[in-house]
């Protein structure tokens, strides 16, 4: 038995975890940019398969950051982080594309391809792995319908307004129905039945077992949707446990 | 195989001089390796044409006459061994010779001309020369041996030198080609980078990457080179045409021609293929890190 796993198990009050339901373990991450002042130490809690939460803080807590450490965009200065039973800090650099793989991220920015059209664009990761075009059309076609862009399919993201490019990331993002989704801000371009409608996207893609964590300080959507919460307070992770009420 | 157009190469803006610099070094290039082959060959069917290893002067104003000794160095070369055979060239030979040199205005036929005796040696025998020298000697104190394998291997030696020395030119231009493909491959790569990040997060290998701007490469460097080639194959018809007029032959046989036309033919898939190897080679170097 590892001793990051021994810990994980002290802390959680277990004997032991069925690694094929976790997605993640961060165990002890704490992160600070170059000469820059720590952002979050410490940080040590799971996600599991199928799971829904909410990532919280203030402006600047390290949210941002956090996700981009669970989709390896960037490396934890301390602490261990698994996923998909993969010690990330240990594994070869040729699995870092297969874990990515099975990660869907939204991007508060949207990191969309300008000279692409929304179609290549939504179809991206399912070319990446292989699957012939018109395949991966008809798959975004069906999705890029589903959030209301059928329209947009020939259009060019520069050509669409901030809401729309949001929906474009986001189609691309699930696409590939991916174990784990991350989303940073994702409802920030939208009004709120744009929001709702596609917060019920996320969650009929959880029905599915997709876990999903998404980063939002959007408190009427916290409390419309009473998923448990992650909250980073003081550089730390405390976890709010939050009842649904339907 | 798959249509993979998620990077915008096409459009590069660093790689937009890359095409002309590819196709001006495989037209310098290209002429290089034909030149190359041109003295290979040309030193080869000279080596063939070149049968005459040591000369001997008989003069003509000696108190014996011409003739006798003529009998009696012949006689001697004939006895020694080694010698395959020793002849004396004929004065009709002579005389064309000499008109070559002094022109046609002046007649041969006032002036007596040396005998000249070749002689060709077997290989099989060292001759000592120095030996053979001093026979003659004995014969007539005035007769002068010219050995023409010292000058022979000089030119052999200079002329291998010169061919080293333009296969070593025609690397350096292929150096050259490729290390300003790599330059703008890496340029290409900073210019690219977001796309390359967005690539890289929704799970795509490096080599998926490195696939997209290997295959641009290849297309880039097939056309390009073979605009080079092409014209290089042009300058080589024109020169050899040209020389052709002025009597002296560029396409020394057939198989040059062969050769040379293959060099044409090859040098824009070789290029593109050594463009493309070094372009996976520098983006996956470039991705790992």
């Amino acid at each position: 038995m590892s001793s990051s796993y021994a810990i994980l198990c002290k802390i959680f009050k277990k004997d032991k975890f069925v690694v094929s339901e976790l997605i993640a373990q961060l165990i002890g991450v704490g992160h600070q940019y170059k000469d820059g002042p720590e952002i979050f130490k410490g940080v040590t809690f799971n996600i599991e398969k199928g799971s829904f939460h909410f990532l919280t803080g203030p402006s600047g807590s390290g949210k941002s950051s956090l996700l981009k450490i669970l989709y390896l965009g960037l490396k934890p200065v301390w602490g261990t982080l698994n996923l998909f039973g993969e010690d990330t800090l240990k594994m070869k650099p040729t699995l870092l594309p297969l874990i990515r793989q099975k990660i869907g991220v939204v991007f508060q920015e949207f990191k969309l391809l300008d000279h692409l059209k929304v179609v290549d664009n939504v179809s991206l990761p399912l070319r990446v792995r292989g699957l012939e075009t018109r395949r991966g059309y008809k798959h975004a076609q069906e999705l890029l319908d589903w959030v209301g862009l059928g329209d947009c399919f020939e259009k060019y993201p520069p050509s669409l307004s901030g809401g729309q490019k949001q929906r474009v990331a986001i189609a691309r993002a699930i696409i590939t129905r991916p174990q784990l989704l991350l989303a940073d801000e994702p409802t920030g371009n939208m009004d709120d039945e744009m929001a709702m409608k596609l917060l019920h996207l996320f969650e009929e893609l959880n029905k599915t077992g997709t876990a999903i964590l998404i980063a939002t300080h959007n408190q009427r959507l916290l409390e419309k949707l009473p998923y448990p919460q992650f909250t980073i307070k003081e550089g730390t992770i405390v976890k709010l446990i939050t009842k649904k009420v339907r | 195989m798959r249509s993979r157009r998620d990077l915008p190469l096409k459009k590069d803006i660093a790689a937009r001089f890359v095409p002309k610099i590819v196709a001006l070094m495989v037209y310098l290039g290209t002429l290089c390796l034909v030149f190359t082959l041109f003295l290979v060959h040309s030193t080869h069917v000279w080596e063939k044409q070149f049968t005459m290893d040591l000369s001997i002067e008989i003069p003509i104003f000696s108190e014996t006459p011409p003739n006798t000794i003529q009998s009696r160095v012949l006689e001697l070369l004939n006895r020694t061994p080694g010698v395959r055979y020793a002849t004396a060239v004929p004065q009709k030979e002579m005389a064309t010779l000499f008109r070559s040199l002094l022109g046609e205005e002046v007649s041969t036929g006032l002036f007596p001309l040396p005998v000249i005796i070749d002689v060709s040696l077997d290989g099989k025998e060292r001759i000592d020369t120095h030996v053979l020298e001093t026979h003659l000697k004995n014969i007539s104190p005035q007769i002068q041996l010219v050995d023409h394998r010292a000058w022979q291997s000089q030119v052999s030696n200079l002329i291998h030198t010169s061919v080293w020395l333009a296969l070593i030119v025609a690397f350096l231009i292929l150096f050259a080609a490729l290390a300003t493909t790599i330059f703008a491959t890496r340029t290409s790569l900073l210019i690219h980078r977001q796309v390359i990040e967005v690539l890289s997060l929704v799970g795509a290998p490096n080599s998926y990457i490195a696939t997209q701007f290997q295959m641009n490469a290849f297309k880039q460097g097939l056309l390009a080179s073979s605009f080079g080639s092409f014209f290089a194959f042009l300058t080589f018809w024109g020169l050899s045409s040209l020389l052709e007029k002025v009597g002296f032959s560029f396409i020394v046989n057939s198989s040059f021609f062969f050769y040379a036309i293959c060099i044409f033919v090859f040098a824009p898939f070789f290029t593109a293929c050594a463009m493309m190897l070094s372009v996976r080679w520098a983006v996956m170097k470039a991705l790992r890190i």
